[in-house]
């Protein structure tokens, strides 16, 4: 929760990754409660109105959930939700832009592939 | 939920038009930006909407009530004036001691409390005059006077002019935490857009004496993008778009687009597609010759 703000993305939508990447690292615990969006808006300075849509992104998305009166909290099985969700997202995200900047380079497939195997970190360790 | 409205506010100094027909809304409960070039007239407009300046024609109302010489509504409104040792007024020679209880029994919400917490933060003397103050000390009693006067709708006019970044940051922050304790309206003119962008729920570009735009500041920025690459290219896919500030090197041409409701980025063209700064966008919209 304590990354800096940058230009390149929409805040509210740093503010909803910022939020998945604590729950990723077990910095928020499963059905534990997050910042409220004035917490949130007065550590980063940015207006409440911000914040609270990123909050409630993740509340559509079934991360969060809402207890009345008491704020938000971290869904049972966000986790897994979130993991999920980035690895649908992870041929977009990041293969397409891999294989583009290797064909403006002349990087074949193969070569590519070479190159990802004989890469030490990642894969096969990890589930 | 109070709004304050502003209806076809003209102003005239002589025979020079500083406003031509500004209609402008305001809602309780956000922080609006107010940004222009200089003399593009947000100083007369938020003297008007404070009803501390004469509009040659229009009305501004709170809730349906004049604003003009209306105790009742006015005792709702702060107007903090950017403060100058130079301008004339008994002002200067006072200390700021003594011009803090001036406001404080000016403004029937003032409170004490907030006015000596910002002091210290600030780190004011309190016993210097007004006249012997640095410009940056100037804003910061500006500052206090506008969060300390607890009104509904709170102006600023240049609040972090003058101030190191340290204490602009620090000023931003109080904000936010004034506006989350007590949802106060607050409308902040600025040239350092960059640093109010974050806060701001809406911004209103004033331009040449109207307002050119007023609008959620999320929204204006995912709409706002910046497009380049060859001209060819750059001409195929932007060709029905809004287009605003085009800049040439060889035959390379780089361009600001704003997507209408529906438009989206265009997608099979080679080109680069970057999004942009509040900064970037007002200096597009702003910037161009007249």
């Amino acid at each position: 929760m304590n990354e800096i703000l940058t230009q390149e993305k929409s805040i509210y939508i740093q503010i909803k990754e910022m939020i998945e990447d604590d729950i990723l690292r077990d910095i928020l615990l499963e059905e534990e409660r997050v910042p409220s969006t004035n917490e949130l808006a007065k550590l980063y300075t940015i207006n409440p109105a911000t914040a609270a849509k990123g909050v409630n992104l993740l509340v559509d998305e079934g991360i969060l959930y809402k207890k009345r009166g008491i704020g938000m909290f971290v869904a049972r099985g966000a986790k897994r939700r979130i993991m999920e969700k980035r690895k649908e997202h992870f041929y977009d995200d990041y293969v397409k832009r891999l294989l583009a900047e290797a064909v403006s380079l002349g990087i074949t497939k193969r070569e590519l592939i070479a190159m990802i195997e004989a890469s030490e970190d990642g894969g096969e360790s990890h589930e | 939920m109070s709004k304050l409205v502003a209806k076809g506010i003209v102003k005239t100094y002589g025979n020079k038009d500083v406003l031509h027909g500004v209609d402008l809304e305001l809602e309780s409960g956000k922080i609006y930006g107010l940004i222009g070039r200089n003399g593009a007239g947000k100083t007369t407009l938020l003297s008007i909407l404070t009803s501390q300046n004469p509009a040659s024609a229009g009305t501004v109302t709170l809730d349906g009530q004049p604003v003009w010489e209306n105790p009742a509504v006015l005792e709702h409104l702060c107007f903090s004036r950017e403060l100058n040792q130079l301008s004339g007024g008994n002002a200067n020679t006072m200390k700021v001691k003594e011009y803090l209880n001036i406001a404080a029994t000016y403004f029937p919400y003032w409170d004490q409390k907030t006015a000596e917490r910002l002091i210290q933060k600030f780190g004011l003397d309190v016993k210097k005059r007004i006249d012997k103050l640095s410009k940056g000390m100037l804003s910061m009693v500006t500052i206090i006077v506008a969060l300390a006067s607890k009104a509904e709708f709170t102006f600023l006019d240049e609040p972090v002019a003058g101030l190191d970044v340290v204490a602009r940051e620090m000023f931003y922050e109080l904000l936010v935490e004034e506006f989350t304790e007590t949802g106060r309206t607050f409308v902040i003119s600025t040239h350092i857009i960059e640093e109010a962008a974050d806060v701001l729920e809406e911004v209103i570009i004033v331009d040449k004496g109207k307002i050119l735009l007023k609008e959620n500041t999320q929204e204006l920025l995912e709409r706002s993008y910046h497009i380049s690459g060859h001209e060819d290219e750059v001409n195929r896919a932007t060709a029905f778009l809004e287009v605003h500030h085009e800049e040439h090197l060889g035959r390379s041409k780089g361009v600001t687009v704003l997507l209408a409701p529906g438009q989206s980025l265009p997608d099979q063209y080679d080109v680069s597609i970057q999004k942009l700064s509040l900064q970037k966008v007002f200096v597009a919209l702003c910037g161009e010759e007249s």
